[in-house]
């Protein structure tokens, strides 16, 4: 899950897969906008075969937080 | 094609993986043959088609461009057009305008709305649109409601808002199709009918975001515009080859017999063959012309074409055919030459997968379709693809196989002659040869798109670019139509000349090859020049030949016509003549019409 989250993450945002840590957020990636997050959120439900509610979507900020509600969901 | 490689072979939808193939291509920045330009205008959070916007380009070939105006600034936008875009190189190809109607009119969900008010919007939304821009225009119907406020009950007296917003749309579809031949559809009513409410709409995104549709939506959206553009820059398919046996009919002819072939409406499955055929007709009407290539006898085609009862493909509807035994390769390659067709037009079906793989390999250009093993797939299979969409439809389209059956009584009557002058005579040409009309302008455009061969400067226009040339007073543009005996071949020939003051130059040379080899082509450019010469008052001309892959029959044109060569390079050659040097030509066997 993990590394499936991250090569999303890197494809979504082109940086390096590496460079993704626990911490990586909008404050440490650049171009993490609010286009970017729906784009994510799109292409995580899509690869997961899930909904985030509104609530989540905007509480997803961070690679933690991501891996922490799909293990909550899926 | 090289953009194909650069996307990867990701088939199915997946919005990081296309995100990912978008952003290679973009950044490999390989120049493609054609660069599309997009603008889209909105009134709501449409951003995310983007990447998917841009994939269909590659897709097919295209450099995409693709920028949004402000957020719900549609009217703003438009009005910020200069009004000289025309000769902008940012112009866009197309502008779209997407609308949503909750954003346009915030009252159409409360009771009793009627789309008065809003159809009135529409129209000077569209109105601002096709003054302000030269370029092509997409516009968008609405979507209906999934649900009806009265529940199950129909009632009367109450203004039902599905009914209103249906009466909408046909507002919208009325006015593209009679305000501007620019301005296009893209049915969003239909693609939500293909894919329904669970797949088209994001109700969480369009709440919070502004942002309605989900990912499938987007990508259909996407594909549509895609299309508008692919055949705005000219890649239009003219001809369909097709195989006989199990390809037009189930069953093998020579085994089966005609009367064993199945091709029965009402049994499976002739019913997929019928159907089909249906499709083929479709096509026919559009102009698209077909062939037949095939391992058959030749007198086993013909006889279930002209008399199965349930054969809906005539010999009248056959362009050309290679019935035979020998390499398919080779037999497609003729049928080109004969249609004086490019390979890259040409569309081949066939049900044996080793046949398909033989054109594949040997004749890359060529779109090969295999027949699908799923049968039921494949009646509506080419409209699905939208490989034959062309933006309009012309009375020469329309017509076409009647011209190339023309063609061959010509190339009959011909061999009874002994000498080309004398079989000139015997056609009875008759040329008209006038100023471009307003309504010639929409196939003028075409030409320039479509002509390859015999067209010295291959400069693709597209129809808006045509008008604003029409308007500019500093250029001219004349067209030629002919006809002789044997019918009317149409407007088959196109010259745009500009003054640069007491000087004029040649800007396009173009003649559809179905009128080459009749000396047209000294008499037209002969007649064009001698009526600038008088008009204009100019004495010096000049005259480019910049060489394609397809135009090396024209390479000595204007030596032909004792044009004087000032320079030559790989990718050029320019010429010069005055009205004294240049050759002057005039041929008793042509009639000229003058008109206009």
């Amino acid at each position: 899950m993990e590394t499936q989250v991250k090569q999303i993450m890197s494809n979504t945002f082109s940086i390096n897969i590496e460079k993704i840590s626990d911490d990586s957020s909008p404050d440490s990636i650049a171009n993490w906008d609010s286009l970017k997050h729906m784009q994510l959120i799109l292409s995580l439900e899509e690869e997961f075969g899930i909904e985030f509610s509104d609530n989540e979507v905007v509480e997803l900020v961070s690679f933690q937080k991501i891996i922490d509600a799909l293990k909550r969901i899926a | 094609m090289m953009s194909k490689e650069l996307l990867g072979s990701s088939s199915n939808l997946n919005l990081s993986s296309l995100i990912a193939d978008v952003e290679r291509a973009d950044a490999a920045d390989i120049s493609l043959d054609r660069t599309g330009k997009v603008r889209i205008l909105r009134n709501f959070t449409i951003d995310l088609i983007e990447p998917f916007l841009k994939y269909g380009m590659y897709q097919a070939g295209i450099s995409p461009q693709v920028s949004f105006g402000g957020y719900d600034t549609i009217y703003q936008d438009l009005l910020n057009l200069s009004p000289d875009q025309g000769r902008d190189p940012n112009t866009p190809d197309i502008t779209v305008l997407s609308i949503m109607l909750d954003r346009l009119d915030p009252t159409c969900y409360a009771p009793g709305w009627t789309s008065v008010n809003v159809s009135e919007k529409v129209r000077e939304l569209f109105d601002l649109a096709v003054e302000r821009t030269n370029s092509l225009i997409a516009v968008n119907t609405f979507i209906p409601p999934f649900y009806r406020e009265q529940g199950i009950a129909l009632l009367h007296d109450v203004t039902d808002r599905e009914y209103e917003i249906c009466k909408l749309n046909e507002y919208v579809r009325k006015f593209v199709t009679e305000r501007s031949s620019r301005i296009f559809l893209v049915d969003w009513e239909r693609l939500v009918r293909i894919l329904g409410e669970e797949r088209s709409i994001d109700y969480r995104y369009w709440y919070t975001s502004q942002a309605p549709f989900k990912l499938e939506f987007l990508n259909l959206y996407a594909t549509e515009i895609s299309r508008l553009i692919r055949v705005s820059k000219g890649d239009v398919k003219k001809c369909l080859i097709l195989d006989c046996d199990n390809t037009l009919w189930g069953g093998v002819v020579g085994e089966d017999g005609i009367e064993g072939i199945q091709l029965d409406p009402n049994e499976w499955p002739g019913t997929a063959f019928y159907r089909f055929q249906i499709s083929i007709l479709h096509l026919i009407e559009r102009g698209v012309l077909i062939a037949l290539c095939s391992k058959n006898n030749v007198q086993d085609v013909w006889s279930v074409l002209n008399s199965h009862p349930n054969c809906l493909l005539k010999r009248e509807h056959i362009a050309a055919w290679k019935i035979n035994w020998d390499n398919k390769a080779s037999n497609i390659s003729a049928l080109a030459e004969e249609l004086n067709l490019g390979l890259d037009s040409l569309v081949f079906i066939d049900d044996d997968p080793a046949q398909c793989e033989l054109i594949k390999q040997s004749l890359p250009e060529v779109q090969v379709i295999q027949v699908p093993e799923r049968l039921y797939n494949y009646p509506d299979l080419l409209h699905k693809a939208g490989l034959f969409d062309t933006l309009t439809v012309s009375k020469e389209d329309r017509n076409r196989t009647k011209l190339y059956l023309q063609e061959e009584e010509r190339n009959l009557a011909q061999k009874s002659f002994s000498n080309i002058d004398e079989y000139l005579d015997s056609l009875e040409m008759c040329a008209s040869i006038h100023r471009a009309h307003n309504h010639e302008l929409a196939r003028i455009a075409q030409l320039t798109q479509k002509t390859n061969q015999f067209n010295l400067t291959t400069r693709r226009y597209s129809t808006p670019e045509i008008a604003a040339l029409q308007d500019d007073p500093s250029t001219a543009i004349f067209s030629l139509n002919v006809s002789d005996k044997f019918g009317d071949l149409g407007l088959t020939g196109v010259l745009i000349a500009r003054r640069f003051g007491q000087s004029a130059e040649i800007d396009t040379f173009l003649l559809s090859c179905r009128i080459l080899g009749r000396e047209l082509e000294y008499l037209f450019v002969d007649y064009c020049l001698t009526a600038l010469e008088r008009t204009w008052n100019v004495n010096e001309w000049k005259a480019l030949f910049i060489p394609t892959r397809k135009n090396q029959q024209t390479s000595t044109f204007w030596d032909d016509l004792d044009f004087q060569l000032l320079s030559e390079s790989i990718d050029c050659k320019h010429y010069i003549a005055s009205s004294e040097t240049r050759r002057h030509f005039n041929k008793t066997f042509i009639e000229i019409q003058e008109t206009g």
